[in-house]
């Protein structure tokens, strides 16, 4: 079973701790991605599963060995690095065969195993290529090559993805994503890119200040973040956050803040909750623009409009706060300048602590 | 179509006295060679008589017969080669090694070594303690002293050390997953990264033992070890107090001063063939190994 095991994983920089105790379980062929801002600890922890940093605590296991003091070639992990790491003196044949080589594989095996891989990420006809004369897509393919040409037993992919344009980057995103389903590789990926996390995971690992925040489906996370970090992370643009006091309405808890009023499910654990201070989370996505104060609706200043295309973004303001509405264009644009306000149904509306952040509990949705 | 004025008149100004003092100095750096050529090329008397200016005077062959028929001269050119060749090769394979381990982060004692390295820039012991020092080591009077003695330097170290710094980890840690040990890293990633750093180096190194001279002149004794440029000035030495070479001038084409520079002209040939092959390394050596990426 080649899964990866991380138990209290601790990496400290002398008196400095970065990453404090990381439990993590990545079964055999799971692709999971670790995804957080800059400076979390992902790359960090990513590279002590290579082993291109020391643990200074804790246990890594792969496929069951205590890999701790095991040197990186003989972790059987391979790994896809941010800036390609392509050998420039070498041609995409080479670039390829390279870890073979250094394992004194014979030729003919080697020749083979170039060919399959390159035929997979169809390279075969840039074999003769330097790096220098490939375009930033096949010089990536070909950094995935040489990781899968070892048939290692876990890929490790730290931000393969980030230096290439967006457009290319959907493209490659999909081909990681149907290369994983074809080898079924346990995969350990590594982005700052919600977007990316969201497409590719099997389960994404949100991590915030050495610390992980939440693991689970992208679905899971997206729906029932556990607190207001991973809520405010997961989702583009991010879930609108409301500072607000819990008050009882006619028939259901309202959440009370400074440009009005919104009703609330009527979960036990907020109607005990009057009086709370709380942060009202609701997505962009989830808001419903009105052009008319209605009943529940709550008052905005709309100040830009973006169009998307078949979305646009309404930024406006609630109160003083920001407060982004996403909305469909279509049969729409006549009426989105003149938007007044905003409805949003009380059970997407998120509630968490203001003090702690936590997600107040019985929110929990079925994806 | 109007002609596009791109330059102002101060731009072209600059223009022209950058042509005009890069012109004076191509002339004072080239003169020389043209005066040694010519001279080499002249007849003895005209030498004398200090006539040649730019061009052979009496023009003749007969400085380069005169030195090509001597022994010591053979045996001297023979010594520049093996000196040049085997202590550039020395040099390479010392200062490789050692500017990479200096450039690794994880070296034991790192900063101290560099710093160790830099001071032999500033300081060195100076001429009767590396004497001493030869002369205890037994390294006097043999061609492996020569070779080894001054294999490595501080300041070729320091370049490399500084190109292979210059190079992203991301390099080094994809051969170490891929299985590669140190020597790998560095003999098939490194090393292949670096060949125009390594090529500045070895011209550096190439030119300073073709043209080295005090030290040979002070740590040789036997004639037969002796380079090129020590048989050079023991000619210009010895020769005008020769009384045997004097009498052989009083109706000889040559003259100590064209035989000198027939000698200088050999000597410089093998650096001008040798210098357009490398001359595009050498370039980019001297740009990367000064500016990190």
């Amino acid at each position: 079973m080649s899964g990866v095991k991380l138990e209290s994983i601790v990496k400290a920089y002398g008196a400095l701790q970065v990453v404090h105790g990381i439990d993590l379980e990545v079964e055999e062929k799971e692709f999971v991605v670790l995804v957080g801002p800059s400076g979390c600890g992902k790359s960090t922890t990513l590279r002590m599963v290579a082993g291109l940093e020391e643990i200074s605590g804790g246990e890594l296991t792969i496929d069951g060995r205590v890999m701790n003091r095991v040197a990186p070639k003989d972790r059987d992990v391979a790994m896809v690095f941010q800036n390609y790491a392509l050998y420039p003196h070498l041609d995409v044949a080479n670039n390829i065969a390279f870890g073979l080589k250094i394992r004194k594989n014979s030729k003919e095996e080697i020749a083979a195993s170039v060919d399959e891989v390159a035929g997979i990420l169809g390279l075969t006809d840039y074999l003769e290529r330097k790096p220098s004369d490939l375009s930033g897509g096949q010089r990536q393919r070909v950094a995935m090559g040489r990781a899968i040409v070892r048939r290692p037993k876990v890929f490790l992919f730290d931000e393969p993805l980030s230096n290439l344009d967006a457009k290319l980057r959907t493209q490659m995103r999909a081909e990681i994503k149907r290369l994983h389903k074809r080898l079924g590789v346990t995969s350990i990926y590594v982005t700052h890119d919600q977007v990316e996390a969201m497409t590719l995971a099997d389960r994404i690992v949100v991590m915030n200040d050495g610390r992980i925040e939440q693991i689970g489906t992208p679905m899971e996370l997206f729906l029932n973040p556990v607190n207001a970090f991973v809520a405010g992370f997961l989702g583009a643009p991010p879930m609108n956050m409301i500072e607000a006091t819990i008050g009882e309405g006619d028939t259901s808890p309202v959440a009370n803040f400074a440009g009005g009023q919104l009703a609330l499910s009527k979960l036990s654990e907020l109607q005990n909750s009057v009086g709370r201070k709380v942060t009202v989370g609701i997505r962009p996505e989830y808001a419903q623009i009105v052009t008319e104060a209605t009943l529940g609706s709550v008052a905005c200043d709309l100040d830009l409009v973006e169009t998307l295309g078949s979305e646009a973004l309404l930024h406006t303001t609630v109160g003083d706060e920001p407060f982004v509405i996403r909305t469909e264009t279509l049969d729409k644009m006549d009426t989105l300048e003149s938007v007044t306000g905003f409805t949003a149904q009380p059970d997407l509306i998120k509630v968490f602590d203001a003090k702690t952040g936590l997600a107040l509990s019985g929110q929990t949705r079925e994806a | 179509m109007a002609n596009l004025n791109l330059y102002s008149a101060g731009d072209k100004r600059f223009v022209i006295v950058n042509m005009i003092l890069i012109a004076i100095f191509t002339v004072s750096t080239m003169y020389p060679f043209i005066y040694i050529g010519s001279l080499s090329f002249s007849s003895g008397f005209a030498a004398r008589a200090g006539q040649v200016i730019l061009t052979p005077i009496e023009t003749t062959f007969e400085a380069y017969k005169y030195i090509l028929s001597q022994r010591m001269f053979w045996v001297s050119y023979g010594n520049t080669f093996i000196y040049t060749i085997f202590g550039t090769l020395c040099s390479l394979l010392f200062l490789i090694p050692g500017a990479y381990a200096l450039s690794r982060p994880q070296l034991f004692g790192r900063r101290f070594f560099n710093l160790m390295v830099a001071f032999t820039m500033w300081f060195n012991a100076g001429l009767i303690p590396f004497f001493l020092n030869m002369r205890d080591l037994g390294l006097l009077d043999s061609y492996i002293g020569i070779i080894i003695g001054f294999a490595v330097n501080g300041f070729n170290l320091i370049l490399l050390r500084n190109f292979f710094e210059g190079v992203p980890s991301s390099f080094e840690e994809a051969a170490r997953m891929d299985g590669a040990n140190d020597f790998q890293v560095l003999w098939k990633v490194y090393v292949p990264l670096a060949k125009p750093a390594i090529a500045t180096v070895a011209l550096f190194c190439l030119v300073s033992r073709w043209n080295g001279f005090f030290w040979a002149m002070v740590l040789l004794r036997d004639e037969d070890k002796i380079p090129l440029q020590v048989y050079l000035r023991h000619t210009i030495a010895t020769l005008s107090n020769d009384d045997e070479f004097s009498a052989t001038l009083i109706d000889a084409p040559y003259s100590v001063e064209t035989v000198s520079a027939a000698i200088i002209v050999c000597s410089i040939i093998p650096v001008i063939i040798i210098y357009p092959f490398i001359q595009k390394y050498f370039e980019k050596g001297i740009l990367m190994g000064g500016v990190k990426e």
